[in-house]
């Protein structure tokens, strides 16, 4: 789920129109047959990641060149990541406090969080992931005063092409997904059972978060209007700006931030695992050391970037042309082969 | 420099093997008890204490064998030894068929076979075990030059008798606490479980206190990795003394660096009977009423035994008010203070002004009103608890109601600020473990520190660092956050935030292995 949430009304309307919110749940879905594969190989080749299968099933040069790649995208967008945590809460709430504040705050939380172990990672992400769901609703549910009901209207007056269109948008969010269950699986047991389990889990959780993406969209819309949707870039934000209970609470925005921000970390903090990985992998590079350059270059490329808009759209191009076409191709291929390799009896 | 670093690394690291602190120095005395069995080495060894009984008598048996009884005044029942020992060996028995029969080679075997009553008697050969035997208030005799003697448990000397523990009153339920003797208090617990898998396991601890300690669990219910755990952390533990149970705490907890409680303990012992049936391992020592429990988690903190007494919707409430007195007492000043100085957009604009109006005149920014106040309150707090009642609470009146009037009538302090510190206070009362509750102000400090810094961004990141040092806490190999994370939904539901109806908790808490399935419940 990670920190879809804030910019995926933007993306998916402004290729989808007042369509884009019914494209939310397809999108998400496509990641369902590429968990399968993926747990599949995990199935054929235990305790192994996805790079040390590609270098078993490809053979050496090409498995380090792709996780050579792998490692360079991961790390790109892990530090963008960062860098939007800055983007956020100085665009919002923070506005005189500079940049570097906040990110060596969300740096030290990865950090700790690394430090701590995957089994805490999975606690944490155990953890936040209610607090997330509870968020949201609450944000979503007190926005229904302000609802038009007449934004929604005529649905597929342009058929079913927004939808697809706004599923290319939600596709790359699922790809840095698989991309951090690439290396994970390596951790996850490879029980009959438990696979079995595993496999119910992705399913139960992409249909999850599809819908309440598509809630987040769909609330948005109702309320902005696709041309305000498309126009503001964290609409979730500016939606809790309007909440107001009772004259007591008003502006949750700052304390959604809050709970946006574990989200932030647990993605950020599985790229850089994904990092961690990659290094093993490839290079043999490994130790606290490491782990503690991998922190200087994400910061780097936190401070490097631009502010506003430019970050988002660099995030959109990491996700769009460098993730989203190598995962696509990378594990069906991999899936593909390693099965007919099994069949050939290589 | 490297002796100072050595020095630091010794404060701070923990040894990983045998846990060695201040072990006594080595006395002559741990020469002579190698040597063998003799009533004249023990008498050489303890004549320089003025509280060692000497008694000197004859048995007339076959022969007349001198005999030498040694006790420690205060630590025996002088009546008991009386009347059941010596008046029996000296007069009611002379001419009784066996003791005419008792020579210096068979006296020992007659004498507890045939002529002494008592329960705890039981014949010793080692010197260690002589003396042992004595300072722990046994009383021994020795025969003549025998190389053996007999122990004789006649244990009795002042003690607090069994009373309702300060710490942990309840309204509803029993009212009796454990004591500062162990025997007492492994009674109390036998009354709760009568049942032959209740085991208690006897322990010494401490090279110069040598304090009998016992560790107590029920088997087939208690996870043996557990149990064997407990004794394995015990045995490394090397220390001259053990006065309360503070000394093995910090040696046997898992993480020593981390404010929150790895160990539950309890004065009570309808508590610990409860713990021992959840599959939980119980730590007595002789000398203190607290007991140790192990393993413990963070929800167990916020739960008490009261909430099984009640009934279930009651004990809901209960505990739904001490998860938000918990909550507001790690947060709330935080939170004014991020508020205050960041982010009024929260505050609807009335409410606003109604702050800003309290605030008016105030020379000192949020952060350092809350941190003074705080600071003002922990001391209050630490001079009324170890004063007299009645000294105590005219320090409350004066703390809180006199020093916080003058304060905002001077315009040193806002009003707000004052309601806040004294929700904060009232709150955090409302943790029933003390040990939490230190935690809880500890913390309180940093996260004010980043409120006032970083807004609700410091807030967040505090309280996730927080969360992820607690998320990986373990407690004896139990993850300390269970059942929430890992995520144990039927004992996240039966009794964790809430207690289900006590017909419904079919099933022990799955915190740990457990082998046997709680009996009651309806089907």
């Amino acid at each position: 789920m990670g920190t879809t949430f804030l910019p995926v009304a933007s993306l998916v309307t402004g290729v989808g129109g007042r369509d884009g919110w019914m494209s939310v749940l397809p999108g998400f879905a496509v990641g369902i047959p590429y968990s399968l594969m993926i747990l599949s190989l995990s199935e054929q080749y235990p305790r192994k990641n996805l790079l040390q299968i590609s270098e078993a099933v490809f053979g050496k040069w090409i498995g380090k060149s792709l996780g050579f790649y792998y490692t360079l995208i991961v790390v790109y967008l892990g530090g963008l990541l960062l860098g939007q945590i800055g983007d956020i809460y100085q665009a919002s709430t923070m506005p005189v406090t500079p940049l570097w504040v906040f990110f060596l705050g969300g740096i030290f939380l990865v950090l700790f969080l690394i430090k701590s172990g995957i089994e805490v990672f999975a606690r944490f992400s155990e953890v936040v992931f209610p607090l997330i769901v509870i968020a949201l609703l609450l944000n979503v549910g007190l926005s229904v005063p302000r609802i038009e009901q007449g934004e929604l209207l005529p649905i597929l007056s342009e058929g079913f092409k927004p939808i697809f269109l706004g599923a290319t948008k939600v596709i790359p969010f699922v790809m840095t997904y698989m991309l951090f269950l690439a290396g994970i699986i390596a951790f996850l047991p490879t029980g009959k059972q438990e696979l079995s389990q595993l496999k119910t889990g992705v399913w139960r959780i992409i249909f999850l978060v599809g819908i309440l993406d598509t809630f987040v969209v769909l609330i948005q819309l109702l309320i902005f209007g696709p041309a305000e949707t498309i126009r503001i870039v964290y609409g979730l934000l500016v939606l809790g700006k309007l909440v107001e209970v009772s004259r007591t609470v008003a502006g949750v925005e700052s304390l959604f931030l809050g709970v946006w921000l574990s989200a932030a970390v647990i993605k950020i903090g599985s790229l850089f695992y994904a990092v961690i990985w990659g290094l093993e992998s490839v290079f043999g590079l490994k130790g606290v050391n490491w782990r503690h350059a991998i922190a200087v270059v994400f910061l780097g490329i936190a401070f490097r970037f631009v502010r506003g808009p430019s970050l988002i759209i660099e995030i959109g191009l990491v996700d769009e042309y460098l993730i989203m076409p190598f995962v696509s191709l990378w594990i069906p291929i991999l899936w593909g082969v390693s099965r007919w390799k099994r069949g050939a009896g290589i | 420099m490297r002796s100072w670093l050595k020095m630091i690394k010794e404060l701070t690291i923990r040894p990983k093997g045998e846990r060695k602190v201040r072990k006594s120095p080595s006395y002559s005395i741990d020469e002579d008890l190698k040597k063998p069995l003799s009533g004249q080495t023990v008498k050489e060894i303890l004549s320089k204490s003025s509280d060692i009984v000497f008694r000197e008598f004859f048995l007339q048996g076959k022969e007349r064998i001198p005999c030498l009884l040694i006790v420690v005044d205060g630590l025996v029942d002088k009546n008991l030894l009386d009347e059941f020992v010596l008046k029996p060996l000296m007069v009611e028995l002379v001419g009784h068929p066996e003791l005419a029969k008792a020579t210096l080679s068979n006296v020992i075997d007659i004498t507890i076979q045939s002529l002494l009553p008592g329960v705890e008697i039981k014949k010793i050969s080692e010197m260690k075990d002589a003396v042992s035997s004595i300072l722990s208030g046994d009383s021994v005799i020795f025969f003549g030059d025998s190389s053996e003697a007999i122990v004789i448990g006649a244990r009795g000397w002042a003690h607090r008798g069994v009373n309702e523990p300060i710490a942990e009153s309840i309204v509803k339920g029993p009212h009796e606490g454990f004591a500062e003797t162990l025997r007492i208090n492994t009674s109390l617990l036998r009354r709760k479980i009568k049942h032959p898998s209740l085991r208690i396991i006897s322990l010494k601890l401490g090279d110069m206190s040598n304090t009998d300690l016992v560790v107590t669990y029920i088997e087939k219910i208690a996870s043996p990795d557990i149990v064997s755990e407990v004794l394995k952390r015990l045995a490394k533990i090397k220390m001259d003394s053990v006065i309360d149970v503070g000394y093995i705490e910090e040696m046997i907890e898992d993480n020593p660096y981390s404010p929150f409680p790895q160990i539950a303990y309890t004065e009570r012992p309808d508590v610990l009977a409860g713990k021992l049936l959840e599959g939980k391992v119980g730590i007595i020592v002789d000398g203190t009423p607290i007991v140790l429990v192990v393993p413990a988690i963070l929800t167990q903190f916020l739960n008490v035994n009261e909430d099984y007494y009640q009934r279930a919707m009651t004990a809901i409430l209960s505990r739904f008010v001490r998860y938000v007195g918990a909550f507001v007492a790690v947060v709330a000043p935080s939170v004014y203070i991020a508020v205050t100085t960041f982010h009024q957009e929260i505050i609807p604009t009335d409410l606003l002004m109604s702050i800003s109006a309290g605030r008016q005149g105030v020379p000192f920014p949020a952060l350092l009103e809350a941190i003074t106040m705080t600071v003002v309150l922990e001391i209050l707090q630490e001079a009324g608890l170890r004063l007299p009642k009645p000294i105590g609470q005219t320090i409350g009146i004066v703390g809180a109601l006199i020093i916080g009037d003058a304060a905002v009538n001077a315009g040193l302090v806002s009003p707000l600020m004052v309601i806040i510190i004294g929700l904060t206070a009232v709150a955090s009362y409302a943790i029933p473990y003390y040990d939490l509750s230190l935690a809880v102000r500890l913390i309180r400090f940093p996260l004010m520190i980043l409120a006032g810094i970083l807004g609700f961004f410091g807030v967040a990141v505090g309280l996730y660092a927080i969360m992820i040092h607690l998320l990986g806490l373990r407690s004896f190999g139990v993850p300390y956050t269970s059942p929430i994370a890992p995520l144990r939904i039927r004992a996240l539901l039966q009794d964790t935030f809430v207690r289900a109806p006590w017909w419904a908790l079919k099933s022990r808490p799955q915190l740990m292995d457990v082998e046997e399935p709680r009996p009651n419940g309806k089907g």
